[in-house]
């Protein structure tokens, strides 16, 4: 708020309270009760100012008004700034420096609640800050622990080629250039999960949010994975209807990808991979099926943390850092849907997550 | 022996390797140039019939050498760009690039975008007017009718105009922004996402679930392949 506008809001508070605590000194009045009981009123009014404004000025300010008012309205001769009684002089005086004191602690007392609240928030932040910092570390060790093996057999694989390419047979020869390639696939695979999660700060994922479409979002992870993957049967169900979501495309393509990547490692060859679209009330259910081994009801709770890697479980000896599900949540999440995982009948694993459904207002 | 002429534009050696062995393997003619300023005068001494062009050049920018390519050819451009730059990406294809590639990318997707530029080449030799033939799409742009083989599509003007303008710039990526002015004019809040539908809607008249006829290329705009 700007100094103009909190300067009014302060002054206005001034106003209706002090008219407030006139009206009911009047209603006091009617009910003959004594000038004790009214200045309390105004005491209270200062009090209530006090802390209800933001400068001890208010409270100054309107000390002296409620004396003047007082004065005013409620000693004899009423309606006049002149007082009769020889005591009322004493009274005013005492009655500004109660007023005066009270609102001052009150004000001190509200501003050291705001700190406090403030520290508590300041607190609250470091903690996050040190937890994110744990998980950048802890994903740093991790990443640079398993990126070696690839690297390893890329680097030995190409300086055997250099060295005695020509004395190894030739399906010798292709192994190696298999590997190589695959080694590298699975690189490329990864530095692009890295650089998704580089975006999360905060324990939230920075998003680019916009009306997307989700029949283009589902089409384009299955292309990258067919690229990928063609020793598997990909199956997509879609419903005949434009379904907009509100998405950052690309990170839900990232999520569908690792789904479908993950159910292909986890499945046998030429075996079925589903990708499911239904629609649930605000939201879009994305569904990734697979016929693999499925996973045990203890292991569903653990798939979804940063690193947990399926222990001696996968069907092949392929690594993985355990980046994928967890990053997928973290998307998910952020894009205010859930991810959850369950059983595919007769076996193999169902990943699927929610996303909220966009509203698109058509410029014809 | 292949016709066409391609220029390499890598300052990478690796890469640049890989594109041109590539180029030899399918029996393109090819030159390299490792400056933009090279590209630029190699461009205007050689008439490439196709560019490949990586966007971080040592010395000028590969947008650059978009813009003085442009003011005198037409040639095709494929620009190449690492994944983390989206930006600069989308205002290459401002600048009038014709596609890109995105490392890292597989030698099958080169092979795959320079097909898709020749098919363009050979299209606009026989250019007409007055009608446009692509697979079983037919737009008469005289009575203003679109049929898919011979059945007609009973398009919105919206849609009529988006799909007149892929098949002007047919092989060609068109940005969203780019669409959004030549379509609607001044762009409104809502614009992205009233494209993102009419688009849908206009995919499913086409029958074309598959992305076959018109790709969405998520986060950069449309193309219409040419079939």
């Amino acid at each position: 708020m700007n100094n103009a506008k909190l300067f009014f809001k302060d002054l206005s508070v001034c106003l209706v309270v002090l008219t407030a605590a006139t009206l009911a000194g009047y209603a006091f009045k009617a009910f003959h009760l004594a000038d004790a009981d009214i200045i309390m009123l105004y005491i209270i009014a200062v009090l209530v100012i006090s802390i209800f404004t933001s400068k001890i000025q208010f409270c100054l300010i309107s000390s002296v008004v409620g004396v003047v008012l007082f004065n005013y309205f409620f000693t004899y001769p009423e309606f006049s700034l002149s007082a009769h009684d020889a005591g009322y002089p004493v009274t005013f005086v005492t009655m500004f420096i109660t007023a005066f004191i009270a609102g001052t602690l009150a004000n001190k007392l509200k501003r050291n609640i705001l700190i406090a609240e403030q520290n508590a928030r300041e607190k609250e932040e470091a903690a996050l800050l040190a937890q994110n910092e744990q998980l950048r570390a802890n994903m740093l060790r991790s990443i640079s622990h398993d990126l070696r093996t690839p690297l390893t057999s890329i680097s030995g694989n190409a300086s055997t080629l250099i060295s005695g390419g020509d004395t190894l047979d030739e399906s010798a020869r292709q192994q190696i250039y298999t590997d190589i390639y695959s080694e590298s696939m699975w690189l490329i695979g990864m530095v692009e999960n890295l650089l998704y999660a580089t975006r999360i700060e905060d324990g939230r994922m920075q998003l680019n949010i916009s009306v997307e479409i989700l029949d283009d979002i589902v089409q384009e992870a299955v292309r990258h994975t067919e690229r990928t993957h063609s020793k598997r049967n990909i199956i997509v169900d879609m419903l005949d209807e434009i379904i907009p979501v509100m998405a950052d495309a690309n990170l839900i393509v990232q999520v569908i990808v690792n789904l479908m990547d993950n159910a292909v490692k986890y499945s046998d060859e030429n075996s079925d991979v589903t990708v499911t679209v239904r629609r649930e009330n605000a939201y879009a259910v994305i569904s990734v099926s697979d016929h693999g081994t499925g996973i045990s009801d203890e292991e569903k709770e653990k798939v979804f943390d940063m690193f947990y890697t399926g222990g001696s479980r996968s069907s092949d000896s392929r690594r993985s850092l355990g980046l994928g599900l967890a990053l997928c949540r973290s998307i998910i999440t952020s894009h205010g849907g859930t991810i959850s995982v369950s059983d595919n009948i007769p076996n193999g694993t169902i990943v699927s997550f929610t996303l909220p459904i966009g509203e698109v207002d058509l410029n014809e | 022996m292949n016709e066409y002429l391609v220029l390499v534009v890598e300052d990478d050696k690796p890469i640049r390797n890989l594109i041109t062995t590539t180029l030899k393997m399918n029996d393109y003619r090819f030159i390299t140039a490792v400056r933009g300023r090279e590209a630029v005068m190699l461009s205007a001494s050689h008439k490439p019939d196709i560019i490949i062009l990586d966007l971080g050049l040592p010395d000028i920018d590969g947008v650059e050498v978009i813009e003085h390519i442009r003011t005198w050819s037409d040639v095709p451009i494929i620009i190449v760009s690492a994944r983390s730059e989206d930006r600069d990406k989308i205002t290459a294809l401002d600048k009038g690039a014709d596609d890109y590639l995105t490392k890292p990318f597989s030698v099958d997707e080169l092979l795959a975008r320079l097909r898709v530029i020749q098919r363009r080449l050979m299209k606009s030799e026989n250019i007409s007017v007055t009608e446009f033939v692509n697979g079983r799409l037919r737009i008469d742009y005289a009575s203003g009718c679109v049929h898919l083989d011979d059945e007609e599509l009973h398009l919105t003007p919206i849609e009529y105009k988006l799909l007149c303008l892929l098949a002007k710039n047919v092989g060609k990526v068109l940005t969203h922004k780019y669409i959004i002015q030549s379509v609607w004019g001044t762009p409104a809040d809502n614009s992205e996402a009233s494209l993102r539908v009419f688009m849908a809607t206009l995919r499913k008249k086409l029958s074309d679930s598959s992305q076959a006829l018109i790709q969405t290329h998520i986060g950069i705009g449309y193309r219409m392949m040419k079939l």
